[in-house]
C-alpha cells in the first residue's frame, strides 16, 4: 500500500535552558526531543503513537503539521516532500492533512461563533460559499450533533466538552482531508463522553477512508482505535508493528514495563513489580548508547556503548533492541 | 468492627453569583479501618469537594449544611474550625490534587517535613530529623533526597513527597484527591504501589478520589460511585465492578477501554448530568437511564441489596436481568 | 428545535446591553470614570448652550470700563479674568479642545501601540527585536521637554501636540499588547488557525486582534489623561496653540496675573479641577475594568 503520510529520519533539537557554566563556556546545549523518527501511514490505517511525557510524541505530530520546522529529516504526503514548502505552497497540504487538538476547551476561538469557526477553514481553502454552507451541515452530521443549528450559532463557552471535541472533529473534516492527526483527543474529557467521541472519529475514518495518527499516553485507547502502534521512548521509536501483537508479545523490555503498568477495569490483575528500573532520566543528559539501557532489567554492556536500530523482526513488526 | 469513617447523609452546598450548588447533596458510606476506598465518578459529581469538607478545607463559599461524619467516634460536621485543624495532620491527611504545587518551591523538601514533625507534632529536631528519613524510606525515596528543591523532584517523586509529608503524624485516614491522574502509567502504578505497601505495612486507612475505574480495581479494597452528587453505588471493588447494581456503574463500565480485551464497542452514555444549581427532582440518573420506569419519578434510597453491597435504585433486585442488557450497545443508543 | 440551554445545559446568558449594565453597576470605579468622561463629553458638546458668555470677548460693565477681576457671580459664576473675559464660558470652551486633543492623541496612541504590538508579538524574530528596541529608546526620552522641543521647532500648534504625544506614549501600549499577543499566541485556536490555513496577516488581525481590543481600548483611555495633562502642561509652558481656548491657557493667564497671591481662586483652581478630573477617569475606568480584562488577578 502506498503510504499516504511518512516520516523520514525525522530530527528535532531545542535549545535547552542553559546554566551559569553554559554560558561561560558559549556552550548551548541542545536537546532532541525527536531523534530520528521514521514511519508511514495508509490511506484507511489508523497508527497510534504511545509514549510518556517528554518522549517526543507530541513534537512528532506538530512536525508532521509542519507547525514546527524539522531540524532535519523529511515529512512526505502522498509521496511529495513538503518539509521544505513555506506559506501559500502548504496550502494544498493544509487542506488535507488536520488536527484534532488534546483541549477541547482552548481549540476554539471564543469569540466566534461554531458557525464562523468552520466557515474559516474553507474560507481559506477556496471553498466558494454556496458549497460551504453544505459541507458545514454535512460535517456536522458526521459527528452526529444533530440538529445541526442548535448548534452553530452558539459560543464555545456554551458547549460541554465532548460536544466542543466534536466540533474540533467537524472543524477537520470540513475540509474533506485525507489524513487525520489527532493529539491526545480524548484525555481532557469526562471517562462516559470519551467513548462517544472515539465513536465518532473512528466512523468517520472508516466512512471517509482517511490515514488517522493518533498521539496517546493511554495504551488501552490506541489498543482500541488503531491497527498499528509505535512506541516512543525519548524521541526514539523503540517499537512498532501491530497493536493486538505488540501489546500481547512485546518485544522491546520497554514496551513490556509499558503494559505492564497499565491497569485494567477488572479486580483480577497483575500486581507484580514492574521490569523496569528508576525513573525517566533528565533531557540533557541522556543515556549513552541505548537510551533505555538505565532502566533495562536486561541491559548488556553492548546497550551502553551502541545504539541500537529499528529493524524488522517479522511481517509489519520492527524492534530496537540489541536482544530482541 | 466500627468503620473509621461513616458518612451519613452528608450535603455540601457552594454559594456562586448563579445561586447555591448543591455540590454533594445526600452522600453516605463507610470507610471501613485500614482499607483503600475509591470515590469514584465523572466532573462535578461532587468527589473532590466531598474529600475536601471531610478534611475542612474547602473554600469559604462552601458549607457543609446537613448530615454526619464520624470519624473515630467523633461527628467531623459539628467541630469547630479550631477543633477540625487539629485532627489535620494528626488524624487524618490531604493530599491536593494538585500535589505538584503543594510543596513550596523556596523551601527544602526536608524542611517542610521537618516543619510539620516539630510544630504540630512537638517533636525535637533530633527525632524529627530521623522521622523524616524514615518517612521517605516509606515512599520509597531516597534519603539524601531530602535536602533537595521541589523543582528538583519529578512528578511522581513530588506526589510521594506529598505522601510522606501527609503520614509524618502516623493519622489513621489519608484522603486523596486524583493522586495519580497527571502522572505518567509507569510512575502511576509506583505511586499506587507505594500507598498499597503503606496500608499493609502501617494499616492505614484511605480514600482515594479519582474518575479512572481501573485505578480503583488495580488499589482498592472498596468502591463508591458518585453522581450528580449523590452515592449511587458502594460496596467491595469486587462486588461493584463485576456484578453492578446501579444502570450508571453498569454504563460505566462499558466505558473503559480494557488492555487484555479487543474489539466490541465503547458504549458512551448519551447525554450529561444535570446541573447542580436546581437539579431535578427523582432520580438524578433517570434522562440517560436506559431502564428509566415512571416509579424513578421518586428520589431512590441507598438500599443494601446484597451484604455491604448498597445502591440507590427503584431496580436492583432487577440487577441481575438488567447487566446482561447493559453490556450491549444497542441498549444504551438513544 | 433545541434551546440553547437545552444544548449545554447551562442556562442562557442575558443579552450584551444588560451584561455591561450589570457590570458597570457592580464597578463602581468603572462608572464614576465613565460618567465623568460622558459629563465632560456632553458639556463640549453643547458647550454653545453651556457657556453663558463668548469666551474671547472682552466685556464692559458700564460704557468704558473693562468688566476685570469680577468675582464670582450670578452672571459670571466664576468671575472674569484680568483682560475682561467670563472664566466660566472659557473653562466650558476649554473641554472642546481638550478632549479633542485628548481623544484623537488617545486615538493614534491606541492605533500605533496596538499595530506595533499586534506584529512584535505575533511575528517575533527581528520585527520584534526591533521594535522593542525603538520603544526602549523612545521610553527613555522625557516626556515634557520632548514634545516642546518639537513644538519649539515646527510652528506651536494642536497637530504638532497631538502627533508628539502618540509618538511618545505608543511604546507603553505597545509592550501590554506585545506580552498579551505572545500568550495568545500559544491559545489551541491560534494553532488551530495555522494548521486550517490561516495566513499570518489574517490571525494577527482576525483572530488575535480582536482579544487585545478591550486592553487597547483601556490604555486608550489612560492615555486620554495623560494627553490632556500634556497639552495643559505645554500651553502653560506657552508652547501650545495660542489660538485655541484650553485649560492650560487659562492657567498661565492666572500665574501671569499673579493669581494665588491676590487669591484669586476662580481663575486656577476650575481649570486645574477639570484637568485632575479627566485624569483621574482614566484611571478609574483602567481600575474598574481590571475584573473585567484579568479576572484571575483574585480579589
Amino acid at each position: 500500500m502506498v503510504p499516504l503520510i511518512a516520516a523520514n529520519d525525522l530530527v528535532k533539537a531545542f535549545p535547552a535552558s542553559r546554566r551559569l557554566g553554559d554560558m561561560l563556556r558559549g556552550h548551548r546545549p541542545m536537546v532532541r526531543a525527536v531523534n530520528g523518527v521514521s514511519f508511514s501511514v495508509a490511506a484507511g490505517r489508523a497508527l497510534g503513537i504511545v509514549g510518556e511525557s517528554g518522549c517526543g510524541k507530541t513534537t512528532t505530530a506538530r512536525l508532521l503539521l509542519r507547525l514546527e520546522e524539522a531540524t532535519s529529516g523529511t515529512v512526505l504526503f502522498e509521496g511529495r516532500d513538503v518539509s521544505a514548502l513555506h506559506g501559500q505552497a502548504l496550502l494544498p497540504f493544509r487542506s488535507r492533512v488536520q488536527l484534532v487538538f488534546q483541549n477541547p476547551f482552548d481549540a476554539l476561538n471564543p469569540r466566534f461563533t461554531i458557525r464562523r469557526s468552520l466557515a474559516e477553514p474553507l474560507r481559506n481553502f477556496g471553498v466558494p460559499d454556496d458549497q460551504a454552507e453544505a459541507r458545514i451541515l454535512e460535517a456536522m452530521g458526521r459527528v452526529r450533533l444533530d440538529p445541526p443549528e442548535a448548534y452553530l450559532d452558539r459560543h464555545p463557552h456554551e458547549l460541554s466538552g465532548g460536544q466542543l471535541q466534536r466540533v474540533v472533529l467537524a472543524r477537520a473534516l470540513v475540509s474533506h482531508p485525507r489524513a487525520i492527526i489527532a493529539d491526545e483527543p480524548v484525555s481532557m474529557l469526562d471517562v462516559s463522553v470519551r467513548a462517544g467521541v472515539l465513536n465518532v472519529l473512528r466512523r468517520a475514518r472508516d466512512e471517509l477512508g482517511l490515514a488517522a495518527i493518533y498521539i496517546s499516553h493511554d495504551l488501552a485507547l490506541i489498543r482500541y482505535v488503531c491497527e498499528e502502534v509505535a512506541v516512543m521512548y525519548l524521541g526514539r521509536i523503540v517499537e512498532s508493528g501491530p497493536t493486538a501483537e505488540v501489546i500481547a508479545a512485546a518485544a522491546h523490555p520497554y514496551t513490556r514495563a509499558l503494559v505492564a503498568a497499565v491497569p485494567v477495569p477488572r479486580v483480577d490483575q497483575d500486581r507484580g513489580q514492574l521490569p523496569i528500573k528508576g525513573g525517566l532520566p533528565d533531557q540533557l543528559n541522556q543515556p549513552s548508547g541505548c537510551n533505555f539501557h538505565d532502566r533495562c532489567p536486561l541491559a548488556v554492556a553492548r546497550c551502553a556503548d551502541e545504539a541500537p536500530l529499528l529493524r524488522a523482526i517479522g511481517p509489519g513488526r520492527a524492534v530496537a533492541c540489541h536482544l530482541a | 468492627m466500627e468503620p473509621l469513617l461513616q458518612v451519613r447523609d452528608l450535603a455540601v452546598h457552594y454559594r456562586t453569583a448563579a445561586g447555591q450548588v448543591r455540590a454533594v447533596d445526600g452522600a453516605s458510606f463507610d470507610v471501613p479501618a485500614g482499607s483503600i476506598v475509591g470515590l469514584v465518578g465523572e466532573s462535578g459529581c461532587g468527589k473532590s469537594t466531598l474529600g475536601r469538607a471531610l478534611m475542612g478545607v474547602m473554600p469559604r463559599t462552601a458549607a457543609i449544611v446537613a448530615g454526619r461524619a464520624v470519624f473515630e467516634g467523633r461527628d467531623l460536621v459539628t467541630l469547630s474550625p479550631a477543633e477540625h485543624r487539629k485532627l489535620l495532620w494528626r488524624r487524618m491527611s490531604f493530599v491536593p490534587q494538585t500535589a505538584m504545587n503543594a510543596l513550596d518551591p523556596v523551601q527544602r523538601v526536608g524542611n517542610q517535613i521537618l516543619e510539620v514533625l516539630t510544630e504540630r507534632g512537638g517533636l525535637a529536631k533530633g527525632a524529627a530529623a530521623k522521622r523524616a528519613e524514615e518517612l521517605f524510606a516509606l515512599v520509597g525515596l531516597d534519603a539524601g533526597r531530602l535536602r533537595d528543591w521541589p523543582h528538583q523532584f519529578s512528578g511522581g517523586m513530588r506526589q510521594r513527597a506529598s505522601i510522606a509529608i501527609a503520614l509524618a503524624l502516623e493519622p489513621a485516614l489519608l484522603i486523596a484527591d486524583e493522586p495519580v491522574t497527571a502522572l505518567d502509567v509507569i510512575v502511576q502504578r509506583q505511586v499506587l504501589d507505594v500507598m498499597r505497601a503503606l496500608q499493609a505495612r502501617l494499616g492505614l486507612a484511605m480514600i482515594l478520589v479519582t474518575h479512572d475505574v481501573a485505578v480503583v480495581a488495580y488499589a482498592c479494597d472498596r468502591v463508591v460511585v458518585m453522581y450528580a452528587g449523590r452515592v449511587v453505588e458502594s460496596g467491595p471493588v469486587r462486588a461493584v465492578l463485576e456484578a453492578p447494581l446501579h444502570p450508571y456503574t453498569m454504563g460505566l463500565m462499558n466505558a473503559f477501554p480494557d488492555l487484555e480485551r479487543a474489539g466490541g464497542d465503547l458504549v458512551p452514555i448519551e447525554g450529561a448530568p444535570p446541573s447542580l444549581l436546581n437539579p431535578p427532582s427523582g432520580c438524578r440518573f433517570a434522562p440517560r437511564c436506559p431502564f428509566v420506569e415512571a416509579r424513578c419519578a421518586a428520589d431512590p434510597v441507598l438500599v443494601e441489596e446484597s451484604p455491604d453491597h448498597h445502591a440507590a435504585c427503584w431496580r436492583t433486585s432487577e440487577a441481575p436481568l438488567l447487566r446482561p442488557r447493559a453490556a450491549e450497545a444497542v441498549t444504551w443508543s438513544r | 428545535m433545541q434551546s440553547a440551554s437545552a444544548v449545554s445545559g447551562h442556562p442562557a446568558k442575558p443579552g450584551a446591553v444588560r451584561r455591561a449594565w450589570g457590570f458597570l453597576r457592580s464597578q463602581p470605579f468603572a462608572f464614576v470614570g465613565i460618567a465623568i468622561y460622558l459629563l465632560f463629553a456632553l458639556v463640549a458638546i453643547f458647550a454653545d448652550q453651556v457657556a453663558t458668555h463668548d469666551p474671547r470677548q472682552i466685556l464692559f460693565s458700564g460704557t468704558f470700563r473693562v468688566a476685570r477681576y469680577l468675582p464670582p457671580s450670578m452672571t459670571h459664576f466664576l468671575g472674569t479674568t484680568a483682560g475682561g473675559r467670563d472664566v466660566f464660558s472659557q473653562l466650558v470652551y476649554g473641554t472642546r479642545s481638550a478632549l479633542t486633543v485628548g481623544v484623537t492623541a488617545a486615538f493614534c496612541v491606541v492605533v500605533l501601540g496596538t499595530l506595533f504590538g499586534l506584529l512584535s508579538g505575533y511575528l517575533g524574530g527581528w520585527v520584534d527585536r526591533l521594535v522593542m528596541r525603538i520603544a526602549d529608546v523612545v521610553i527613555g526620552l522625557p516626556f515634557l521637554p520632548f514634545v516642546l522641543v518639537i513644538s519649539a521647532l515646527t510652528r506651536p500648534s494642536t497637530t504638532t501636540l497631538v502627533a508628539s504625544v502618540a509618538l511618545l506614549l505608543w511604546p507603553n501600549t505597545a509592550r501590554v499588547i506585545r506580552s498579551q499577543v505572545l500568550s495568545l499566541r500559544e491559545r489551541g485556536w491560534v494553532e488551530a488557525a495555522r494548521v486550517t490555513g490561516c495566513s499570518p496577516t489574517r490571525i494577527i488581525f482576525v483572530h488575535i486582534a480582536p482579544q487585545v481590543a478591550p486592553l487597547a481600548a483601556l490604555y486608550g483611555s489612560i492615555a486620554v489623561g495623560w494627553a490632556i495633562l500634556t497639552e495643559a502642561s505645554a500651553s502653560f509652558l506657552g508652547f501650545g496653540d495660542p489660538s485655541a481656548i484650553s485649560w492650560g491657557l487659562m492657567l498661565q493667564d492666572a500665574f501671569n496675573n499673579q493669581a494665588l497671591s491676590r487669591g484669586v481662586w476662580a481663575w486656577f483652581i476650575p481649570p486645574g479641577l477639570c484637568i485632575v478630573l479627566l485624569v483621574l477617569a482614566g484611571f478609574l475606568i483602567s481600575r474598574g475594568s481590571e475584573k473585567l480584562l484579568f479576572p484571575k488577578l483574585g480579589d
